[in-house]
């Protein structure tokens, strides 16, 4: 579970987030969607511990991320836009070395390994440098690591960005089952297709602040005369 | 918490990054390693050799020269110790908080004290090259010098990894304390201040401790080597490593012992220190280096003035010198090693004056004032190596947007070449005349370096924005790994070897006149040859590159 109290954050006289209060049950798969520069990636790095809230408070699974950091860490998984991968490590000990990192077993590490390798279509690249690999390719040993420890919370910046519509399916139908498993999964996205797809719930910040919050159904609801979340987004998020 | 998965899979990654680095090395052209390896060796050899006849002549000067060559060790330790805290304070500044990879530890179950201790020990790693090139030619000269055992060297190593830890630790804390007190911008300005103050005090201190002596004796060694007193302090951590060094190849064992190991504990006080504040103060320190990326940063005045001074020229060149100044000047990884450098430039002027040019003799004056021309173009070989070489590369992933302008690689290139030039030309004319001016050398030894300095701007500019181009690396962001690359290291070579070769035949003429081996008439004929070989060498090193450069660019695709 994400609980998110009166967060605020400023870069000096620009408010990014203003008074944000929000809550992800667990195993809810939540869209926060906003325009650029709303303050979704603020957000996200405020819940992933990158960032320093102004005021405010973010828990996971009933942990503050700015309290117990390191506990709060070990439950999530996140996977950033543009993930920074060691560049001159094969990709294999790259996946070995966020096992270690998570105090994944040896054997689970090999086991995962295959699997997840597997599944991402890796296999032909367990030797390649990760500087070698393409920005998808990264993206998916990224998203392979992202798994190996079970993480019980997904923060997630852009899902889709650079791969292509196999991989697209791929991790759409991972997100879903995983979360149907109790994974609770945070994606910000600018794809709405994608949100209307997947989505519990949506979240839209606007201008730090949250503009609306609910299923699909529900924010239809919300604005009469609205048929898809395109026209919501568009007349909530108008200048 | 148990720390020890965090600390295995970090020494997993390491250990598989230096194999897989050693990998590529031995994948890449065996030109350019053997080339590299070759240079490096060369370097090491010429160090060895440099020190052995330092040691030689040390020698000849009979009882001083044995008190000073066993108070060396104390100063050599001592000023690579300065070198290693300023070095600590830069890349500390680096891998601790401007590092990718920073943003990745910290959304992992890391310890805040195992992030900084980690990235401590990287920057230590990082910062340590120079000492470990420098240290062991002085070592094997020592050894050969004195005929000791192979066993030094082992004590030295013994000693050095502590020492390293120390000076990289006391750069470090600055760092922290400074990056949570004073981020961004603030943080250089402090720098500054401080550089200016300690060279102050260093200047102050040097010109004070002639006069602070007990004896006639002490008195005379310190007036020949600054710096000695300060270096003799018991209290530094570098006197106890010269002091352990010898008393271990001396076999006084339980001195050495003890040396090393107060040695040893200061360095794990200052790890412990280290972690210590870094628990306090790096997350606090490190949001307030990201978050300061998001403020509307105020114009400082110097840059609308810049735009208005280049107004008469062409719009595109303009923007390109522009946009290069004020990237320059807004990256401080950049330019707080124009500080240091200027600031260690700052050291060799104020010792300067400690040679009392006017005293010695004929044959001594006009050996120094070559031996000044010589360094001054050094500096200006390793300027240019470091901050001419890398500009095109690091325009980095935004290549792409100058390469579809409407602007001509020729007009990228030649802008370029013309704004190293224009800051190398104020540089170095300013350098040589101030130098000679120390020294109140001779009018024409005055004009020859001046020409001479001209002619350094010429070359060194056009090689490295040549090499710079045939060189370029876009995927490169750090300047440093930029210039430690082959493109960097030829640069390098070129730039020094195009400097013997128009200094070398300037200082031999004058020194023929000076021993009276050549008449006043001959002095003007080899003059004129000099400066006709000058120009020609000059021209072709300008010239050469460039259009070699200019060639790549317009074959590359992008």
């Amino acid at each position: 579970m994400i609980e998110v109290q009166n967060l605020c954050r400023n870069y000096g006289a620009v408010k990014a987030v203003q008074d944000l209060t929000l809550c992800v049950p667990g195993g809810e798969l939540f869209c926060f969607l906003g325009p650029n520069g709303a303050g979704k990636t603020t957000t996200l790095k405020i819940l992933t511990g990158l960032l320093k809230p102004t005021s405010g408070s973010a828990k996971i699974n009933g942990i503050d991320i700015q309290d117990e950091p390191v506990r709060a860490k070990k439950l999530i998984g996140y996977i950033p836009d543009m993930p920074f991968m060691y560049e001159r490590l094969t990709t294999s000990e790259f996946f070995e070395f966020m096992g270690l990192l998570y105090n994944v077993p040896g054997d689970k590490i090999s086991r995962s390994l295959d699997e997840l390798f597997s599944l991402f279509g890796l296999l032909e690249q367990r030797a390649t440098l990760v500087k070698e690999l393409s920005h998808g390719m990264k993206q998916r040993l990224i998203y392979a690591c992202t798994f190996l420890h079970d993480p019980e919370i997904l923060f997630i910046d852009e899902p889709l960005i650079g791969l292509d519509p196999y991989t697209i399916r791929l991790i759409k139908d991972l997100l879903v089952s995983k979360a149907r498993a109790g994974m609770t999964i945070f994606l910000t996205t600018h794809i709405l297709a994608l949100a209307e797809d997947i989505a519990d719930r949506i979240g839209i910040i606007h201008k730090g602040r949250l503009a609306a919050l609910g299923s699909l159904k529900e924010l239809l609801d919300q604005n009469p005369g609205t048929k898809t979340l395109e026209d919501i987004f568009l007349r909530l998020t108008k200048e | 918490m148990n720390t020890s998965p965090v600390a295995s899979a970090l020494a997993l990654k390491s250990r598989r990054q230096f194999a897989n680095t050693w990998r590529i090395l031995r994948e890449q052209s065996r030109f350019k390693v053997w080339f590299v390896t070759f240079f490096a060796i060369l370097c090491e050899t010429g160090l060895l050799l440099l020190f052995l006849d330092a040691f030689k002549f040390l020698d000849t000067m009979g009882g001083v020269g044995i008190m000073i060559i066993d108070r060396l060790f104390a100063l050599f330790f001592f000023g690579t110790g300065l070198m290693l805290v300023t070095s600590g304070i830069v890349t500390s500044y680096a891998t601790i908080y401007r590092s990718d990879e920073i943003p990745f530890m910290i959304t992992r179950p890391f310890d805040i004290s195992e992030i900084v201790s980690y990235k401590f020990l990287e920057s230590t790693w990082l910062s340590s090259w120079a000492f470990s090139f420098i240290i062991i030619p002085f070592i094997g000269a020592y050894a050969w010098h004195e005929n000791t055992t192979v066993l030094l060297a082992f004590w030295t190593f013994l000693f050095s990894i502590p020492f390293l830890v120390i000076c990289s630790g006391l750069g470090t804390i600055v760092t922290m304390l400074f990056v949570r007190w004073f981020p961004g911008v603030r943080f250089m300005k402090v720098c500054g201040v401080i550089l200016l103050v300690a060279l102050g005090a260093a200047a102050y201190g040097l010109s004070r401790e002639a006069y602070n002596f007990s004896t006639e004796f002490q008195m005379n060694l310190s007036r020949l080597i600054p710096g000695l007193n300060l270096a003799s302090c018991a209290l530094l951590p570098s006197w106890c490593v010269s002091e352990g060094i010898m008393a271990m190849s001396h076999h006084e064992w339980f001195r050495g012992l003890m040396l090393w190991g107060v040695v040893l504990s200061t360095a794990m006080m200052i790890h412990v220190t280290i972690q210590w504040i870094g628990e306090l103060t790096f997350y606090e320190g490190w949001q307030r280096i990201i978050g300061s990326g998001g403020f509307q940063r105020r114009a400082p005045l110097l840059f609308p003035q810049l735009d208005r001074g280049l107004a008469v020229l062409p719009g595109d060149i303009r923007a390109l010198i522009m946009k290069d100044i004020r990237t320059f000047l807004r990256d401080p990884m950049q330019w707080s090693q124009v500080l240091i450098f200027f600031g260690l430039l700052g050291l060799y002027f104020v010792n300067l004056r400690s040679f009392h040019y006017q005293t010695l003799p004929d044959n001594w004056r006009n050996t120094i004032a070559f031996l000044n021309v010589f360094s001054v173009s050094a500096v200006m070989c390793s300027l240019s190596s470091r901050f001419v070489y890398p500009q095109l590369s690091l325009e980095g992933q935004g290549f792409w947007i100058i390469g579809l302008s409407p602007v001509t690689m020729k007009r990228v290139l030649l802008t370029k070449f013309m704004l190293a030039l224009c800051g190398m030309l104020v540089i170095s004319v300013g350098l040589m005349l101030l130098s000679c001016g120390m020294l109140k050398a001779a009018p024409i030894t005055m004009i020859m370096a001046v020409l001479v300095a001209c002619a350094m701007s010429f070359a060194v500019s056009g090689l490295s924005t040549g090499l710079g181009t045939i060189f370029i690396d876009l995927s490169q962001r750090n300047p440093v790994a930029i210039v430690s690359g082959f493109g960097g290291t030829l640069n390098l070579v070129l730039s020094l070897a195009f400097m013997l070769g128009a200094i070398l035949p300037f200082s031999l003429v004058f020194h023929f006149h000076t021993v009276h081996r050549f008449s006043h008439s001959q002095l003007l004929h080899g003059l004129l040859i000099s400066g006709t070989w000058l120009l020609v060498i000059t021209a072709a090193a300008t010239i050469i590159p460039l259009w070699l450069g200019l060639r790549y660019l317009a074959r590359k695709e992008f």
